[in-house]
């Protein structure tokens, strides 16, 4: 847990670069911190592992006041992934990794057996990249690296720092993809810094929007959008956004009206004309009824957007699908809630459609 | 291009120690200047306010001229191989100093935030991240001081310090021999194309194999250093026995140190070819060397800075005896018979062309004469200034030169005069003409023994030894003995030997 108490950051020339900040995140959670540019995100994160010392107030990490931890120590616990991807261009992979576990004296058995078990991780085989050095590997794989340096010694909080702004569309939405399943794996504290509202809307648990060193609103993704406390929020988040991209749980139905238990299902107590899904008593999809038969379709992933729902939806010639989140359903997603959906995101004026 | 390769047979054996010499004076200083200006160039990279002051501070010894830099040390560390180094190192720390700070400022500072974002301490940082990224900036800085200093090293024998520029330096002195100049000019110039390789392959091992071909690089170098001391225990030395570059004084001294050790249980050591009268002279004062052979002529006009009061001979010494005991505590032993004094030579055609017997006979053609002067004869009040005042002579064009180079360019006509010494072994080749010093402006020039009072104090016996050739060699024998020197290639000590035998002086 990561908790910044009136923090302020006053650079000599008199700028304010972060003013009052109260901000708390929350053990295993991805907070991405998003905000036009100056608008205090990267010192926010900076000061998280010391590389800028915060004028007035306090942060600690686990209860404790940052500044008591040792300099070094507090570093080597908290993964840190640069915009600049910054690998050692004299280092192999393996050297690159390596760095912190062996600042922080493991064993060499271990460390080599670490590497190893990253790079599968990531899905670069070692036995090939080992022993190459980073002008060698693509920009993709570089950052992939980038990110295994982070966590190589297995650090509580990660730190990252527009990690993904320096590469091509394609390698980055595949990075990012690559991020949230890792997340889910390993489950760190991690600070997400991006000026790509997509992203944070994507990766973030929780999204951390700032403006002139404060924050305006820290919220959950869909909260974010249905409830912006400001129209600065609100204008933010629909500058660029194509309802296409959004996220399906922004736009699932929540009421659970499509939605039977196992126990209903067995008893037959619903309307057989409908299309059901079909949930056990942990919240599990187990399947679908439609026409007296009960079948099992592919699990939409909360924050999988919309355009990629419909080849799913079409491949299965079905129009519900369960929305998970933990392997909990949390929602339906149909036909009717995406034309809903997009018809409120759409006006026409004069003939030409606004987005 | 055949005389090259005989000169190159005959001389193998001292080329090979020369470039020994040269390859030590060069690596001790190009390592003293890596030692002191790496740690130098990465501390002033933490503080910058101080980094553009010493730069320039070392920007500027750099642009002392080498030569200026040796005489200065003298009166601090004398002669030989120490303050040759000194200025070595002086000369060397400039590019590697800059590289070092500049190749540290230079690295990336995403590189730096990231090291020190992981937890990096200082030093870790620095000997992980940033020594080995600017590495081939700070490589090639150490690539171009030893450029300089291989080049600049060639200097250093002015002082006594060895290496290939003896050989350049002899070549000189030979009336410009070329052979022994590329003798000693090619190795040199090999020499720093070499280890420019040896580095270039250090700088691309280091990349892979990290600190190790550094440390062992080092490690081939002191071997190099410290070998020769190793290998052969030097003997005590009682008294080092200096003289100017030239035949003359080279032979001297080793009849000096013949008749010593023949008579005495002392050690001597001789330092050859010491450059210019100015260099020998601090070296004596300082205490480098004990003894060496200074003319009458030079006591007074150049040390003791008078106008001689006679031309008698012996007046002439006497004056500059007492002059040197009380101005520098000095003894100057009795003189020998020859009388080496400037006069002003031309060729036999230019002579008898031109009806010249006298110096005062110059006077009716001074302006179509181009002169070719050394710079101290140019400068002194009984050279060329003493010539103007004197006998109101003023060349059309005075070009000034090396002692060595004169007799090339008379030969070669590019000059119809020159200064010379009356026992030079090229007015015999030449067959050049002295004009007779009708108005008396030089004053006698003979050689003898000069040393500070306390080494004849300490060893009184020097005085009778070095008196045995007290009125001995004339003009015609000191003449014969440098043409065998200069001409028939034979040694110093031969000749000196050869002499003293005839002469009865030993057995």
């Amino acid at each position: 847990m990561i908790q910044f108490d009136n923090v302020s950051k006053i650079y000599p020339d008199g700028t304010t670069a972060v003013e009052k900040l109260n901000l708390t995140v929350e053990e295993g959670e991805l907070l991405t911190l998003i905000g036009p540019s100056g608008c205090g995100k990267t010192t926010t994160m900076k000061m998280i592992n010391r590389l800028i010392e915060p004028s007035t107030g306090t942060i600690s990490i686990h209860n404790k006041n940052i500044s008591d931890y040792n300099i070094h120590e507090l570093r080597w616990n908290i993964g840190y992934v640069l915009q600049e991807i910054a690998l050692f261009p004299h280092l192999t992979i393996e050297e690159n990794i390596m760095i912190v576990p062996e600042m922080k004296k493991w064993g060499k058995q271990e460390i080599r057996h670490r590497v190893d078990e990253l790079m599968e991780m990531v899905g670069l085989d070692p036995d090939n990249f080992k022993k190459r050095r980073p002008h060698e590997l693509s920009g993709g794989q570089q950052q992939r690296v980038g990110v295994l340096r982070a966590l190589a010694a297995d650090p509580d909080i990660l730190l990252m720092d527009e990690p993904f702004s320096a590469l091509d569309p394609i390698t980055r939405e595949q990075l990012q993809s690559d991020i949230r399943s890792l997340q889910k794996e390993i489950k760190k504290t991690i600070v997400f810094v991006t000026h790509d509202i997509d992203e944070a809307m994507a990766l973030g648990d929780r999204v951390c929007l700032m403006k002139n060193g404060e924050i305006v609103q820290v919220d959950k993704p869909q909260k974010l959008i249905l409830e912006p406390r400001t129209d600065f929020v609100r204008n933010f988040i629909g500058e660029k956004k194509s309802p296409w991209q959004t996220a399906v749980d922004v736009i699932m139905d929540q009421s659970k009206t499509r939605m039977i238990s196992r126990l209903q299902y067995e008893r037959k107590n619903f309307n057989p004309n409908g299309v059901y899904i079909i949930v056990d008593e942990e919240n599990q999809y187990i399947g679908t009824y439609k026409d007296g038969q009960k079948m099992e379709h592919p699990e939409l992933p909360n924050d999988m957007q919309l355009v990629q729902t419909t080849e799913i939806f079409l491949r299965n010639e079905i129009d519900i699908l369960p929305v998970v989140q933990d392997n909990r359903v949390i929602g339906t997603l149909s036909y009717g809630d995406i034309v809903h959906y997009l018809d409120s995101k759409t006006k026409v004026e004069n003939g030409v459609i606004h987005q | 291009m055949n005389h090259f390769l005989d000169v190159f047979q005959s001389r193998q054996t001292m080329l090979w120690e020369k470039v020994w010499e040269h390859l030590q004076i060069s690596i001790i200083s190009l390592l003293i200047a890596v030692v002191v200006a790496v740690p130098l160039g990465i501390a002033l990279t933490r503080s910058k306010r101080l980094a553009e002051p010493i730069i320039g501070i070392t920007a500027v010894l750099q642009t002392i001229p080498s030569l200026a830099v040796l005489a200065f040390l003298i009166p601090f560390l004398g002669i030989g191989r120490q303050p040759a180094i000194v200025a070595l190192i002086a000369y060397g720390l400039l590019p590697i100093l800059r590289n070092t700070y500049t190749g540290i400022k230079e690295v990336d500072p995403a590189l730096k935030e990231a090291a020190t974002g992981m937890g990096m301490n200082t030093f870790r940082r620095l000997s992980k991240v940033e020594l080995p990224l600017a590495m081939p900036v700070i490589m090639a800085g150490i690539r171009t001081s030893m450029v300089l200093i291989v080049g600049t090293t060639t200097i250093a024998a002015l002082i006594g310090a060895g290496g290939l520029g003896e050989l350049i330096l002899l070549g000189i002195d030979r009336g410009g021999e070329i052979n022994l100049i590329l003798l000693g000019a090619i190795p040199a110039a090999l020499l720093a194309v070499i280890l420019d390789f040896i580095l270039r392959i250090v700088e691309r091992a280091s990349v892979k194999a990290g600190f190790r071909s550094l440390a062992a690089v080092l490690l081939a170098a002191i071997l190099i250093i410290v070998g020769p001391f190793l290998a052969n225990t030097q003997q005590q030395t009682d008294l080092v026995i200096g003289g100017k570059l030239n035949a003359e004084p080279s032979i001297l001294i080793n009849m000096y140190k013949i008749l010593i050790e023949e008579e005495t249980d002392l050690n001597v050591e001789l330092e050859e070819g010491l450059g210019k009268t100015a260099f020998v002279f601090s070296a004596l004062q300082e205490g480098s060397i004990d003894i060496y052979p200074e003319f009458t002529g030079t006591a007074i006009v150049t040390h003791l800075e008078e106008q001689a009061e006679s031309n008698d001979a012996r007046e002439v010494y006497e004056q500059a005896k007492e002059g040197m005991l009380e101005r520098y505590d000095m003894a100057f032993l009795e003189p020998m018979a020859y009388n080496n004094t400037y006069t002003l030579a031309t060729t036999r055609e230019f002579a008898e062309g031109n009806d010249l017997q006298t110096i005062s006979d110059l006077k009716s053609i001074d302006d179509e004469i181009t002169a070719g002067f050394t710079l101290e004869f140019n400068d002194r009040e009984d050279g060329y200034q003493g010539i103007r005042e004197l006998y109101g002579i003023e060349f059309g064009e005075v070009r000034t030169m090396e002692p060595g180079i004169r007799q090339g360019a008379i030969e070669d006509g590019q000059v119809d005069l020159i200064d010379a010494y009356s026992t030079d072994s090229y007015m015999v080749e030449l067959d050049l003409i002295a004009l007779e010093d009708d108005k008396n402006l030089f004053p006698p020039y003979q050689g003898a023994p000069l040393m500070r009072q306390e080494t004849l104090d300490r060893y009184p016996e020097l005085e009778d030894i070095l008196n045995q050739l007290a009125g001995k060699i004339t003009d015609e024998q000191m003449r014969e003995m440098n043409y065998q020197v200069d001409y028939e290639e034979k040694s110093y000590e031969e000749v000196a030997r050869n002499y003293l035998q005839d002469e009865g002086l030993i057995d």
